[in-house]
């Protein structure tokens, strides 16, 4: 007999507004799922229909599977009701960044060049997801195979900032980040290759968290540059964060940087406990600030202080070439990447996008060895300097989401100079490998979020994500929401 | 190598593409970059014999 038939196993939903429900984070929505006082279906149904009223506004995914969401809750449902519950993923409604192959959906990377094109197999990340029975809700929008900052550079538009419509949500996972904020979901999946989750995740005020290079397998997705690519995450909140992790970490003979791991359980072993934690400020790298979102870092220092962590003031002069080598890096891998598109589909990639591969087209090997051995200095006096503190702690960008009509100058973050310009401090983390967190730590005078980046040495994710948890444990900025989420 | 003949010589690395002149002119700004900013790292990037290398090995563990 369909045990979902019986009274003894029959669904027990609780009353819920639906804004109520896509208020809930993944946590709690997993555990009431769990226990059977929610079903999957009612939240996909939720998060679905929150989509369909604020796609439009924020053209935050290219493609939407309503059918197959809905058969997949209903799937979830009853394998619950059987007993056979899979991970604190089942029954949840997710996201994912247009990037990651998925079988039988389009998958465009947000170009023309593949608007049509429907992979045959799943990438590594929507196998684990599958496999943890999370549904996904569908493919969220980004610049084009994740070559800019902005989310504009998109052959299906530019993303909108749900805390303002007019400004960028950031990029390249700007869909994913604007889904998440918007509470289209608690969770979504993007990549980074130069800051493309944590910059996303300031501008749209939530937690964006990049592991250490290798942790999660890049199987299946598009390649922006081989040796800065990363899987990365998007939530409200960090220990969301960790139960995303765990469910899509782990080895993968497919991607050569793929880690082996015994025990990839970030979840439960997340602790509010930063008593000791030596955190580090590279204070030469703040000035040109802007002063609100100065402000809001100091007090998220405060707050560390608080807590019983030791302050440590850093000088790393190194990262002052970091946005150079990480910039150089990805021009040359990804012209190398797209050799063959490059010549056949020049004009078919977003102008902006296929200038940049020109320009990679025109870099010698011998400079990219140069770049790689500057690159590899500023490893080194991060390997010291991690002897020194635990994390590293800086405002994610230095202000807050640009107005989408500044363009491609609206990522505001980007030096193409050696200096102590704060965008170093975002793009040393994916250059490097090292796992990296944005979480909103204020917000300023105009209403829009500011993000504080938590930096760790090389698989010190936990020791991350702690400090997060740590910092949300004791203030309340993860709580707030655009207006576009009280829809 | 003058400047002009630098960014033309980069230019013929783009296989004969046809190119519009506002490409053209954006691509040959981006390059004079790129002089400039490789100069920039060249001392730098002395500071060290190794290149590097962030693939990890298959076996290892954490």
């Amino acid at each position: 007999m369909d045990c979902a038939a019986t009274p003894a196993c029959r669904q027990k939903d609780l009353i819920m507004a639906p804004a109520d429900i896509l208020e809930l984070n993944l946590a709690d929505l997993s555990r009431l799922i769990a226990a059977r006082e929610l079903s999957s279906s009612v939240a996909v149904r939720a998060a679905l229909t929150r989509l369909e009223l604020l796609n439009d506004k924020l053209n935050a995914f290219i493609t939407v599977l309503p059918e197959q969401a809905l058969a997949d809750a209903k799937k979830a449902d009853e394998e619950i009701a059987r007993g056979h519950y899979r991970s604190p993923l089942h029954g949840v409604p997710v996201s994912i960044k247009d990037m990651f192959e998925m079988a039988g959906v389009r998958t465009t990377g947000g170009s023309r060049i593949l608007a049509a094109w429907v992979p045959e197999t799943d990438a590594a990340l929507v196998e684990r997801l599958r496999a943890a029975g999370a549904i996904i809700l569908g493919k969220t929008n980004l610049d084009e195979f994740g070559h800019g900052g902005t989310s504009t550079l998109s052959h299906f538009g530019p993303v909108h900032n749900p805390w303002h419509l007019e400004r960028i949500a950031g990029g390249s996972s700007g869909g994913s980040a604007a889904a998440v904020a918007s509470c289209i979901g608690p969770l979504s999946y993007g990549t980074e290759t130069g800051s493309s989750v944590r910059r996303p995740a300031s501008y749209c005020g939530i937690v964006g968290f990049k592991p250490t290079f290798g942790i999660i397998s890049r199987h299946g997705s598009f390649r922006g540059a081989w040796s800065q690519d990363h899987v990365g995450l998007f939530a409200r909140s960090v220990k969301d964060i960790a139960l995303g992790l765990d469910a899509v970490a782990g080895f993968d003979l497919r991607d050569p940087a793929s880690v082996r791991q015994e025990n990839p359980a970030y979840a439960s072993r997340l602790e509010a406990k930063v008593r000791g934690l030596r955190v580090g400020v590279l204070r030469r790298f703040l000035e040109g600030v802007d002063p609100a979102v100065r402000h809001a870092f100091d007090d998220a220092l405060k707050v560390f202080a608080g807590l019983g962590s030791d302050g440590v003031d850093l000088d790393v002069p190194e990262i002052s070439y970091a946005a150079v080598p990480s910039m150089m890096t990805s021009a040359a891998e990804s012209a190398g990447i797209n050799r063959r598109w490059f010549r056949e589909h020049y004009h078919d990639f977003v102008p902006h996008v296929s200038r940049g591969l020109a320009v990679g087209m025109t870099i010698t090997a011998s400079e990219y060895l140069t770049v790689q051995r500057a690159r590899h200095r500023i490893r080194q006096a991060l390997q010291a300097a991690f002897k020194t503190v635990d994390i590293i702690a800086s405002p994610t960008t230095s202000r807050v989401a640009p107005l989408l009509s500044e363009g491609l100058k609206g990522n505001g973050d980007d030096t193409r100079h050696a200096s102590y310009n704060q965008s170093n401090l975002l793009r040393y983390p994916s250059m490097l490998g090292l796992p990296g967190c944005s979480l909103p730590c204020g917000i300023n005078p105009e209403g829009l979020p500011i993000g504080l980046q938590l930096v760790g040495g090389w698989f010190a994710d936990q020791t991350v994500l702690n400090a997060a948890f740590a910092y949300q444990s004791s203030t309340d900025w993860h709580t707030r929401r655009p207006a576009q989420a009280k829809t | 190598m003058k400047d002009t003949d630098k960014v033309a010589h980069r230019l013929a690395l783009l296989e004969g593409l046809s190119l519009s002149p506002d490409d053209l002119e954006a691509i040959a700004t981006e390059i004079e970059d790129l002089e400039r900013v490789v100069a920039e790292l060249e001392e730098f990037s002395q500071g060290t014999p190794w290149i590097a290398l962030q693939l990890q090995p298959a076996d290892k563990k954490i």
